[in-house]
């Protein structure tokens, strides 16, 4: 029979508060904190899109022959900015957090 | 290092006879020369009577002249392929297709030509003008030329404002990334900075050159759209701190002799009347010097009558 002191019944509990604590703490501040600089990196990553390539939106620029040389590095996020910029009410467009 | 002279003007005043007559003398003068043509009519062949390609070649029957012709389709096309390459290596084929339709499109909008045509110009520049005195570019014509000639600096202030909001999307995803996660993106090695930079480096070379290291004539016609055309090409040149070093009036019409009579005679010297006056405005209002006036030919220049206008062609090919 193991016996559980009373001392090891404190530090179990402390443990798992613990453990509650962090996550309330990561999910009520932690992790929106995170996300608005994440939104904000999002937001400043869509400026640059626009301005390599507002031709895809029909916007004549005098650049786009030179920022074709980076669509290989950036095709993944390209292909993802041009749904969001195309569709901002499809739950695609959403800058992927959901906190149902 | 060499010294670049670049020909520039509306379509049809004759600037490849113009700047093949001038390669000619800076050939004559002892100069090794390169003269570049970057006519999509690639009419330098036809002057002398042989095919040019992309890379330089010597002239036949000319010592110390050299000729090649820019295709700016051809450039275009390279740029293209070199760009699915790269993205073949780099994205998945799903991914590729979405994209290749962005890239098509890069390629087929009515800057894609000058832009190419600059890339290879900048190349040209750096690399085959190496080993030669001379560099003469018969450029495309006014208002491409302009345009071309304004990329430098508009671009470069363009790459520093990429790169700014790209180094600062990228810094926000670091201090997003939480604990030991790895952040989705950073900006040490990113290639998109590096291009960009690549980039800005390649037009800042090519606007200190043609500041620095090169002239500019502009050829025009005795008449008023040619000189109104010229006007407003030396006013925009200025705008982007190009001064242009004179102005090749091509085409004047040879005056009949005084006892000449008939229709003719009487068409030919109303004309030369027409075309004096148009000089004298271009003079006037024009704050660029008349260094050369070239009579009309009757038939295509080349052979003879090409030597005979570089003989024409007072413009001082330096030492």
């Amino acid at each position: 029979m193991t016996v559980v002191t009373i001392h090891e019944q404190f530090a179990r509990f402390r443990e798992q508060a613990a453990e509650v604590m962090h996550g309330l703490y990561h999910g009520m501040i932690e992790h929106p904190a995170f996300e608005q600089i994440e939104d904000e990196a999002m937001d400043q990553e869509d400026a640059f899109f626009f301005a390599c390539f507002a031709d895809a939106f029909g916007i004549p620029s005098p650049v786009s022959y030179y920022t074709a040389e980076l669509l290989p590095y950036l095709a993944e996020d390209f292909e993802a900015w041009e749904r969001r910029m195309w569709d901002r009410d499809s739950v695609l467009d959403w800058k992927g957090h959901f906190h149902f | 290092m060499a010294r670049f002279t670049f020909f520039g003007g509306k379509g049809g005043v004759g600037k490849t006879t113009v700047s093949a007559a001038y390669a000619l003398r800076c050939a004559d003068a002892g100069h090794e020369t390169l003269v570049v043509s970057t006519d999509p009519a690639h009419s330098t062949s036809d002057v002398f009577d042989q095919p040019f390609g992309d890379e330089p070649e010597p002239v036949a029957g000319h010592e110390r002249l050299a000729a090649m012709e820019i295709d700016p389709e051809a450039e275009v096309e390279a740029h293209l392929m070199d760009i699915r390459r790269e993205m073949e290596a780099q994205v998945s084929q799903v991914v590729v297709n979405e994209i290749d339709k962005q890239i098509e499109m890069a390629h087929e909008t009515p800057g894609a030509h000058e832009a190419a045509l600059f890339d290879r110009l900048i190349r040209v520049m750096r690399e085959e003008a190496e080993g030669y005195d001379r560099v003469v570019f018969d450029t495309a014509p006014t208002g491409n030329t302009l345009r071309l000639l304004s990329l430098p600096d508009f671009l470069g202030d363009w790459v520093d404002r990429l790169i700014e909001k790209r180094a600062k999307s990228l810094d926000l995803y670091q201090k997003a990334a939480i604990g030991k996660e790895e952040p989705r993106k950073t900006a040490e090695n990113d290639p998109i900075i590096r291009r960009l930079r690549e980039r800005k480096e390649k037009f800042e070379f090519a606007g200190r050159t043609l500041r620095e290291n090169a002239g500019f004539y502009l050829v025009l016609n005795p008449d008023e759209l040619s000189v109104a055309e010229t006007r407003r090409a030396v006013e925009r040149l200025g705008e982007h701190g190009l001064g242009v070093s004179g102005l090749v009036i091509n085409k004047v019409t040879p005056e009949p002799d005084e006892d000449e009579r008939g229709r003719g005679a009487d068409y030919l010297r109303e004309r030369v009347e027409r075309e004096r006056e148009r000089i004298a405005e271009a003079e006037e209002t024009i704050p660029v010097p008349v260094v050369a006036r070239i009579a009309s030919r009757t038939g295509e220049v080349k052979g003879d009558i090409l030597d005979d206008v570089a003989a024409e062609l007072d413009i001082d090919v330096g030492d």
